[in-house]
């Protein structure tokens, strides 16, 4: 009997490995992909890891299906550019057991840095692409995924978007009636030794395999017709069929769940079939250049359209020939996301701040630290990148180091190693401060190598930041606790103008995670002069109202408060103390 | 018909819980549903908006919401209901909880918070549901659990079964706290007198 659950795209996709027979999953959290291991890991038969990064993630993938295991890698768009190294290549050599790549986009940045658009991997890299648009397409696509995968010998990539992999539906899900076939692999040189002389032959194999591939697009039902009045044609894919449809219900569509190759044939009786043309997609024009590629006339919409995540008024707007941009809303107070109360960040921020020391940063929570009123981060490029950014800006500005890097315990392992292995190497005057709260708190408390347990819940190899520092040749290796700003502050000032290469750890557990809960604090209003110091640390805690002579009165919320002292340490007039009322 | 309910709030109010409640109820009563929303930096104060799409009998196509279509806008915090007001339906309906949590623009003096966020919900055509459900929670002894006081007020405009929301509660909520947002629940729908049919 077929059972009906709720599922969110990430579940679905997790449960259609699991019922194709994925024996193998592994991956690099990451918004919005973070929950499609985790529960593969709970539907269980299946071996699942967060690796360290997205190619070490995508590596193991593939060795997993070298030796006959059907794999499922899981990673944010950004983390394929990570991966991207071994993805081009292993199109060349393709796979024994099915190897399903999932990359998870992002329109509209809702936890990202930017709103790369993944379709054009799979063009780049010659991949056949998925893309569902449903969570019951998200299950049905990804056990389609492993059979392709198997049958034209190549790894298939599954491409989805927030909007997607973060929305519930009604799934029929069945049962895992498959399974892989594992053994130690055989030597297979002329396919899996890219050397030039294989991987020429393999590029002719390629070429074949995409004319096969192009076949079945014409053929899979999964590329399909919905014919309505003939007028208006629409061709679109993933989630923003689903805005057209919704908009557009007397539309002919041309439902497309493979976007690579393109089912040309298909593409060109659809056409000849309607009045007007148009594609709706989300980001870039993948489909409408390719779709005018073949001399078909795609109705013009408004360039504003490629920027920010679609909705059904966007699309309504497009097609009525109206500009559509994507507008965050702002005529009331913005409430931007925060550093929590008592996280064990701010203090580095605070002190950064007091410093004036230009800082890189990077991914995670910290990156918080950018805003208003801490304002003591100053750039965010990519995963590890602020540790060769400090590198640089410090060579270039001349021996005395003039910037300091902050990046999280996570991001450091992710990709921050290979940038401090650099300074260490090249005698940068650098000081790396590792904001080591024990876990991936952005993407929702992942474990990593350096909290020692694995995804699956077991003792892991548990990394010593300490040790790893000065194993690659830093001398100057300290462990502060930012909880105390004064110890903070002069552990930085230290390290800076020791002018060599430096790491401090600023250690204490995420307050999300170890739910930590101190007496609050409460401020003696009769002491405080309202200098706005403890209103600076940006703590949701402390708000304010406005007093009779236009200043503003702080206030501690002892619900909120979790009694970190921070607020008690920059008080000029000593005015705060323990003394709220314990929840 | 579908049936469009728009939740609004402050990251860490159970937003989202609620909303997972409500789908999970529309799942037992044997509807097509679909839920959305964004949750990357959800729990660290930011606003958050979850939609929630029903139908007994058609097809859902966005799972999102259109603008300007939510039948129902059910509000954790005055001015993210205010924030969230212009997707209702003009002549929708809006049940909020006055509370207000301060944002950081506010408390740095950057920005005001609207005093008459209340008036304007009033003012704008909605049939607008003013619920004390953090008070009556404290009185519960569990502030958490205004998320599903407010849920049970909503319950008295949406033609979910009692029994199905509560089995609801039982599936999406830690065991631990079921018995207390059950009488939440229970409490929540005290507070709004039922819709005549």
């Amino acid at each position: 009997m077929s059972e009906k659950e709720l599922l969110s795209g990430n579940e679905a996709i997790a449960r259609g490995a699991w019922e194709a027979g994925c024996a193998f999953g592994s991956g690099y959290p990451g918004t919005p992909s973070s929950e499609i291991l985790p529960a593969l890991t709970e539907l269980g038969d299946c071996y699942t890891e967060w690796s360290v990064n997205e190619k070490c993630a995508l590596e193991a993938a593939a060795g997993a299906s070298l030796a006959g295991a059907r794999s499922l890698v899981t990673m944010k768009h950004v983390g394929l550019n990570v991966a991207a190294d071994p993805l081009f290549t292993l199109s060349y050599t393709g796979v024994k057991g099915g190897l399903v790549i999932v990359s998870a986009d992002d329109p509209s940045m809702h936890s990202s840095q930017n709103e790369q658009d993944n379709r054009h991997y799979a063009r780049a890299a010659k991949l056949p692409m998925l893309e569902p648009s449903t969570s019951q397409e998200a299950l049905d696509f990804a056990r389609l995924a492993f059979e392709l995968s198997e049958h034209f010998d190549t790894p298939v990539l599954l491409r989805v978007t927030t909007r997607l992999s973060h929305s519930d539906g009604v799934v029929v899900v069945g049962e895992r009636d498959l399974e892989s076939a594992v053994c130690v692999p055989e030597a297979e040189p002329a396919k899996y030794v890219m050397v030039p002389a294989h991987a020429h032959k393999r590029h002719v194999v390629m070429a074949e395999r995409i004319a096969s591939l192009r076949e079945y697009a014409e053929a899979t039902d999964i590329n399909h017709r919905e014919d309505g009045d003939g007028c208006m044609g629409i061709i679109s894919s993933g989630i923003a069929y689903q805005y057209a449809r919704e908009v557009c219900p007397q539309a002919s569509f041309l439902k497309l769940g493979m976007t690579w190759p393109l089912p040309e044939k298909l593409i060109g009786e659809f056409a000849v079939g309607v009045e007007k043309l148009y594609v709706i997609e989300e980001l870039d024009p993948y489909l409408t250049e390719q779709v005018r590629a073949l001399g078909v006339a795609v109705e013009p919409l408004p360039e504003s359209l490629q920027i920010g995540e679609l909705s059904p008024a966007r699309v309504r707007a497009a097609l009525e020939g109206k500009d559509a941009p994507f507008h965050p809303q702002a005529e009331l107070p913005l409430r931007p996301p925060q550093l929590c109360a008592g996280c064990p960040h701010r203090g580095v921020f605070v002190a950064l701040r007091k410093l004036k020391l230009f800082v890189t940063g990077d991914i995670g929570c910290y990156t918080l630290g950018a805003l208003p009123p801490l304002q003591a981060l100053h750039t965010c490029l990519c995963m590890g990148a602020g540790v060769g950014q400090v590198h640089g800006i410090n060579q270039a500005c001349g021996e005395k180091q003039s910037a300091v890097a902050v990046i999280g315990d996570g991001t450091f392992i992710h990709s921050g190693i290979s940038g401090l292995v650099n300074i260490a190497y090249n005698n940068s005057p650098s000081t790396i401060i590792i904001l080591d709260n024990g876990t991936t708190a952005m993407t929702g408390g992942q474990d990593h190598p350096a909290t020692g347990r694995t995804l699956r819940g077991e003792a892991g190899g548990k990394l010593d930041l300490v040790a790893l520092c000065k194993g690659i040749g830093i001398a100057h290796v300290e462990t502060i606790d930012p909880r105390d700003l004064e110890q903070t502050e002069a552990a930085i000032k230290a390290a800076v103008e020791s002018n060599e290469p430096s790491v401090l750890i600023a250690s204490h557990p995420c307050v999300l995670l170890s739910r930590e809960r101190g007496q609050p604090y409460a401020i003696d209003e009769e002491s405080c002069v309202q200098c706005g110091a403890c209103l600076r640390l940006g703590c949701p805690a402390i708000t304010s109202h406005e007093i009779s002579d236009g200043s503003r009165q702080p206030v501690i919320d002892p619900l909120i408060c979790i009694g970190c002292s921070l607020c008690a340490q920059v008080c000029p007039k000593d005015a705060i103390a323990p003394g709220g009322e314990a929840q | 018909m579908t049936t469009n309910v728009l939740l609004a709030g402050v990251g860490g109010q159970g937003t989202i819980t609620a909303s997972q409640v409500l789908a999970q109820a529309c799942l037992l009563e044997g509807w097509q549903v679909k839920k959305s929303e964004i949750h990357g930096m959800s729990q660290r104060g930011g606003s958050v908006v979850s939609h929630v799409r029903f139908s007994a009998d058609g097809e859902i196509y966005s799972p999102t919401i259109p603008a300007g279509e939510a039948d129902l806008l059910i509000g954790f915090e005055l001015i993210e209901t205010l924030r969230a007001l212009p997707a209702t339906k003009p002549d929708g309906k809006v049940i909020v909880d006055p509370r207000r949590i301060t944002p950081a623009t506010v408390s740095l003096g950057v920005a005001d918070y609207p005093e008459d966020s209340l008036e304007q919900l009033e003012k704008s055509g909605r049939a607008v549901y003013v619920v004390h459900a953090s008070e009556v929670a404290a009185a519960l002894g569990e502030i958490r659990a205004a998320n599903i006081v407010v849920l049970g007020a909503a319950s008295r405009l949406l033609p979910f079964t009692q029994a199905s929301l509560e089995e609801a509660i039982r599936l999406s909520i830690k065991p631990k706290t079921v018995a207390i947002n059950l009488r939440a629940l229970a409490e929540g729908a005290e507070l709004v007198a039922a819709e005549k049919a």
